[in-house]
């Protein structure tokens, strides 16, 4: 019997009514102090578009009856045995991961950009040579001055919010749109306060649009490596 | 530039967490979605999530 796996907790397992995905069976493999929640699938089923959002709504389940680490969608195992070792083999960070996150949920802040930059004109005199090394000379630098803008802009939600370094992630510039996209890990019952804070801070940005999402189950700080 | 609207937004950050975070157990198997690689499973969950709000607007414009 396949599992495919939701999250990890620590036992007992919290009782839940809930089915699996797709109304399958629900099911706990329990290795020592430590569980995965995972819907009984098959091999032969393929997973579906609905299946991530559902894989989601899932955990957020899980989470609100018992501390649990999030796993990555997509990850299966071919039989009850092989989820049990793959807990047992890292157990202790799996603990750690799990005492770091417990009783915190996650709020994403997503900055986005108002408009693209101004193209700047180069030099028409020149030859085309050297307009072609002139257009990639300027948007460079255009990107890099984005880059180190938007960075300006994470350093300064991090400050004005006050978190600890550690509790918060942040990449800048991952698409044209998308200046920032940042993750806090914060205590579920702040989660409110926290959400409103970050809503008040990125209303000071006037150059980017502010998305806020969350609470989330905490998918950006349950990493173990 | 497309315009990323945050309806657009939102659903990608929550895609990029479902499939680029959480624990990643070893021995894992990733599964191909409808014979299509997990990585642009995010893609298309967007692209129909989008046509979707595209479709309420549409109605409801109407």
């Amino acid at each position: 019997m396949t599992l495919l796996a939701h999250a990890i907790a620590a036992s007992p397992p919290a009782m839940l009514s809930q089915d699996g995905l797709r109304g399958r069976p629900l099911a706990w493999s329990e290795a020592g102090d430590l569980g995965l929640w995972s819907t009984e699938w098959a091999p032969d089923i393929k997973l579906e578009r609905p299946d991530a959002l559902e894989h989601h709504r899932l955990i957020e389940t899980i989470c609100a009856a018992q501390p649990c680490l999030p796993v990555r969608f997509g990850t299966a195992f071919a039989n009850p045995d092989d989820a049990r070792a793959s807990l047992e083999k890292r157990s202790a960070a799996l603990h750690a991961a799990l005492a770091r996150v417990a009783g915190k949920s996650e709020l994403a802040l997503t900055l986005l950009w108002r408009q693209s930059p101004p193209p700047e004109p180069v030099e028409s005199a020149v030859g085309p040579g050297r307009q072609y090394l002139e257009r990639r000379r300027v948007q460079f630098a255009a990107r890099e001055a984005r880059r180190a803008f938007a960075e300006s802009l994470a350093e300064r939600v991090i400050t004005e919010l006050a978190i600890e370094r550690p509790l918060v992630w942040h990449e800048t510039c991952t698409s044209e749109n998308v200046a920032v996209s940042l993750a806090v890990l914060v205590p579920t019952e702040r989660a409110g306060e926290r959400k409103a804070e970050l809503e008040r801070i990125a209303q000071g940005f006037p150059d980017v649009i502010a998305v806020l999402n969350g609470p989330w189950p905490p998918y950006t700080f349950a990493r173990t490596d | 530039m497309k315009e990323l609207t945050p309806q657009d937004a939102s659903l990608l950050e929550l895609v990029d967490r479902l499939l680029n975070k959480g624990v990643v157990l070893a021995g894992e198997a990733t599964i191909s979605v409808a014979g299509i690689d997990l990585i642009y499973l995010g893609l298309n969950v967007v692209l129909a999530a989008v046509e979707t709000i595209d479709k309420a607007q549409e109605r409801r414009a109407s």
